[in-house]
């Protein structure tokens, strides 16, 4: 492999390379704003101008590939930094410089970059800006406006349409100081990946209709952490302030969602605001309403539930949203009532398709783990119930007790029907974070977490192993659903008791050979592919 | 220069020349004729050893540019004419599409089997309608006479023309932005490189050869590259070369001299300046080129000479300006061309080109202040080698040699608050 000189540090590179990854490997940042290594190489925004020896002038690092050794840059140089002043003016000599105003604040390539490589002053007289009349706030879709006079003609979100997501809804027109972005006549930013050109937008110019003047960035936390709205398992940060989500962003993992989500799973976490909370457990009252009632006499009550059910069957019917760690817990304690009945219910929905380098990733299942809730453990024994024998058919009518979790398990645990059938069990015990009409007929209804406030792992639709952080600690009265599984199985076998997510890991890690070997901490940040067993 | 016989402008007027008949009796296509009798490479060798310089503007090596078309690839090879003259001030290219269309036919097949293209696009600029015209005529005739087709003049290998009308922008006369246009996508330039000799038309390696270029071919094929080589100022700096002169001339048009001439001297052929007003600036390439004084009006127009001058030869598009000129409106008038023209995909070009049409807005109206010559310094340094194509670059020459050449007269506009030259309109009732 070739090797190149950039400011004094060598790397090798793969041939073919540009010299703005090339330089990132050894950690020299070289600015940009066209450049995207997800869409075609254009050139347009003249940031990335650096020194290479023997040219006869600067060169854009973007364009300039790494072929064969011996090319040295320098990145650190006079006229470099003047170039790059340069093109900061010019970009802003224009711009409306409203960051006070501008929903872009704070994460602004802009401001980012005026900051590092720009000048404190204007040469430029303010009355002479151009300016899109009219064009302030044109949306292009349903999902994303646009401000044109906040543009910089990066045209990142042109080949975006073109060359990722393949609608081509966006184009370049006019030309020179008048250049601008806009739909096509007769067509709309619509498509599943829409909102993906605001994230790619360097500046303020493109905002999504969600999250525009929702919050300034400044005042939000984030963590790594997975979509919930199907089994693709896109890598996003949350981005909460004080435990309220405001946002998914998506993170980069090329072996799954590369640097995109979809616009259906940025809106998941809604679901979190929309849905009453169960933030206090309940047993039920004496005309079937719901109870409020203490986490020990809740406990007691559900034992009490187990005792009463002796020698009837038990079941344990769980949803692909809960973790794998709690999953395994939860098969274990399901090993304890020595029940066959165990199962982990399926809901397919639309299918979901992001691309990545490798073909793209789909998935049409509406909860994220259903595999990994599988993988340890949650499938029916010799004659136990499935999912459906519970759902649709009679089998809870015959159970003395039924264990649902997580109660919040897609359109069918707000189905009256479904709830009826599962209600026919003699006694129900429902873990969840929401009231849902199923947990509000529960005997006991025990609140649990939100995946942003739990940690653990999913195993998406291309069986990848995915670990993810806790974004905030949950509200009071509500208990982390490991913690309670634990404490359930801990009862039972005293072995559990006090374990936390690593440690269930590692004890799955010595029980299933898929994960043999592996420790909890020791999940790559891009997830273990199961099947073949390498590394992402 | 009296003993100067026209080679290039030999058939202008001559109007039986436009028929293929007319034109092989001044003795057309016999170029043609001796290079199919070549080796393409002894063609190729023969362009190189003439020393003939791309007549575009850029002045590249025509025979070292085609010598960059990679020979082993099993891809079709285009040769690409620029006919899209869209520099303001020139119009040589026009006057050799209406006057000798069969001249550029016959060009064009010699580059093409040089190369070994089968295919030539004749880029026209969308204005030129009546030249687009006349070219088709032209290659109708040489389709049925054989010299284009199936076998070129019965003995070549096939040769397909095709004339292209473009949609009117200055940037498609630049070789990458003509080429998208070509492919009926936005006239843009593209990153190089690739350069079209490896990755050019429909991504197959791709020769772009100027109008007069390839007029020049003929005659060089004809009489040998010796001859060529014996016109013009030195070895760098061969052939026959037009002029296009217009300002303030007594009788402005299209020039043919030995490449090298001076201002002074082509004045001379073309009945002085006008009325016999005094020279104060020239533009010797176009409007890319910098403006030169009066005091520099002996300057050999050739490449190398201009280029020392800090200028350029340019598409040899010469504008003469009297001393009535208000230069500053002059080169106001350039950048806002450049301003209106530039593609807008890229920074410097797009932002610099209104800069700097702005600031001279202001200093010709007489609301500029003391730093603004300097600003326009500053603003073309930026745009300078910055950009992704030579637009930028050519925006900056004449602002650039504006401020740095006749910077007292910008120095006037701002201190006076006004034009410190008398309107005077170009005709006036005591002439006319």
């Amino acid at each position: 492999m070739p090797k190149v000189v950039i400011d004094g540090r060598t790397v090798e590179v793969e041939a073919g390379t540009n010299l703005i990854d090339a330089g990132q490997r050894v950690g020299v940042q070289i600015p940009h704003y066209c450049y995207h290594p997800r869409l075609s190489v254009v050139g347009q925004c003249r940031m990335c101008l650096v020194k290479i020896e023997g040219a006869p002038k600067l060169q854009t690092a973007c364009t300039t590939q790494v072929m064969k050794d011996g090319m040295v840059v320098k990145v650190d140089d006079e006229e470099v930094k003047a170039a790059q002043e340069g093109m900061m003016e010019f970009l802003l000599i224009n711009h409306p410089l409203d960051c006070p105003i501008c929903d872009q604040a704070g994460e602004c390539g802009l401001q980012d970059y005026s900051f590092k490589h720009g000048q404190a002053f204007s040469r430029f007289e303010y009355a002479e800006k151009r300016i899109y009349p009219g064009r302030e706030r044109i949306p292009l879709g349903p999902s994303v406006v646009l401000n044109m006079n906040r543009c910089i003609q990066c045209t990142r979100c042109v080949r975006f349409t073109e060359e990722v997501s393949g609608g081509g809804e966006l184009g370049f027109f006019q030309r020179g100081a008048r250049a601008e972005i806009g739909v096509f006549p007769g067509k709309e930013l619509a498509g599943p990946l829409a909102t993906c050109v605001v994230d790619i937008c360097p500046v303020g110019a493109l905002t999504s209709r969600e999250f525009r003047f929702a919050e300034r960035v400044w005042y939000l936390d984030r963590k790594p952490s997975l979509c919930t709205g199907c089994d693709v398992g896109c890598n996003v940060t949350i981005e909460h302030r004080k435990g309220a989500i405001r946002r998914y962003k998506p993170r980069f993992n090329p072996a799954v969602n590369d640097y995109w989500m979809c616009d259906y799973g940025r809106g998941t976490f809604r679901r979190y605001q929309e849905l009453e909370r169960l933030s206090t457990p309940t047993l039920r009252g004496a005309q079937g309403e719901p109870r409020p009632t203490g986490w020990r006499e809740a406990i007691e009550a559900l034992e009490q539930g187990l005792q009463n059910a002796a020698g009837t069957p038990i079941a344990v019917l769980a949803s692909g949203s809960l973790t794998t760690e709690e999953a395994f817990v939860l098969a274990r304690w399901a090993d304890r009532l020595q029940t066959p009945h165990r199962a982990t219910w399926r809901e397919d929905g639309v299918e979901r398709r992001i691309p990545n380098p490798n073909g793209g990733i789909r998935g049409s299942e509406t909860e994220p783990n259903r595999r990994g809730c599988e993988l340890a453990g949650l499938v029916p024994g010799p004659e136990g119930a499935s999912a459906a024998d519970l759902m649709e058919g009679d089998a809870a009518a015959r159970c003395g007790f039924l264990l649902v979790a997580d109660g919040d398990f897609g359109a069918a645990a707000h189905d009256p029907e479904v709830v009826e059938r599962l209600r026919g069990a003699d006694f129900m015990a429902v873990i969840g974070w929401a009231a849902t009409p199923l947990a509000r007929v529960a005997d006991v209804a025990l609140p649990v977490t939100t995946h942003a406030e739990r940690e653990g792992t999913f195993v998406n639709s291309a069986s990848r192993l995915q670990r993810f952080e806790r974004a905030f600690p949950p509200p009071t009265g509500v208990r982390p659903t490991l913690e309670l599984l634990i404490e359930l199985l801990a009862r039972r076998d005293a072995q559990w008791a006090g374990l936390t997510a690593p440690d269930v890991f590692g004890r799955m890690a010595q029980t299933l050979p898929a994960l043999a070997g592996r420790t909890y901490r020791g999940i790559p940040a891009h997830g273990i592919e199961l099947e073949s067993g390498e590394d992402g | 220069m009296s003993a100067w016989e026209p080679v290039l402008s030999r058939n202008f007027g001559r109007t039986e020349a436009r028929t293929l008949e007319g034109y092989r009796r001044g003795g057309g296509y016999e170029g043609l004729q001796r290079a199919l009798g070549m080796e393409p490479e002894e063609v190729i060798e023969e362009v190189k050893t003439s020393g003939l310089r791309g007549r575009g503007g850029a002045g590249f090596p025509a025979g070292l540019k085609w010598s960059f078309i990679p020979k082993a690839t099993d891809k079709r090879k285009f040769l690409v004419c620029n006919a899209d003259e869209s520099e303001p001030g020139t119009f040589k290219d026009r006057f050799l599409m209406e006057n000798d269309p069969h001249q550029l036919i016959e060009g064009c097949a010699i580059c093409c089997y040089a190369v070994g293209a089968s295919t030539c696009y004749i880029y026209i600029r969308g204005e030129y309608g009546e030249p687009a015209n006349i070219l088709e005529q032209a290659i109708r005739e040489a389709y049925e006479a054989g010299v284009l087709g199936e076998r070129s003049l019965g003995k070549g290998p096939r040769i397909d023309i095709f004339v292209h009308r473009g949609a009117g922008a200055y940037i498609c006369g630049e070789e990458t932005g003509m080429l998208e246009s070509l492919e009926g996508k936005r006239g843009q330039p593209r990153v190089k490189p690739p350069f079209p000799a490896v990755v050019g038309a429909f991504a197959a390696p791709t020769v772009i050869n100027n109008v007069e270029t390839l007029c020049n071919l003929p005659h060089i094929l004809a009489r040998g590259a010796a001859w060529f080589r014996g016109i013009g100022t030195d070895e760098r700096n061969t052939g026959p070369k037009l002029y296009c002169l217009s300002g303030h001339v007594a009788r402005p048009g299209v020039y043919e001299h030995p490449i090298g001439v001076s201002l002074e001297q082509l004045l001379d052929g073309a009945g002085g300046m006008f009325r016999g007003r005094q020279l104060k600036a020239y533009i010797p390439g176009g409007a890319s080129a910098a403006l030169l004084r009066a005091d520099e009006a002996r300057i050999p127009m050739d490449f190398d000479n201009l280029a020392k001058a800090g200028s350029m030869l340019g598409s040899a598009a010469v504008i003469v300006m009297d001393e009535s000129t208000c230069l500053v409106r002059a080169v106001r008038r350039l950048a806002h061309f450049f301003e209106h023209e530039s593609c807008g995909q890229c920074t410097p070009c797009r932002e610099g080109t209104h800069w700097s049409a702005m600031i001279l807005d202001r200093i010709e109206a007489g609301r500029g202040s003391a730093g603004d010559a300097d600003l326009l310094v500053r603003v073309t340094r930026n745009m300078s080698g910055t950009a992704l194509c030579a637009l930028a670059d050519a925006a900056v020459g004449p602002v650039r040699s504006l401020v740095t050449r006749f910077r007292d007269e910008v120095d006037a506009h701002v201190a006076g608050g006004a034009c410190p030259l008398p309107y005077r309109p170009l005709f006036t009732a005591e002439a006319s």
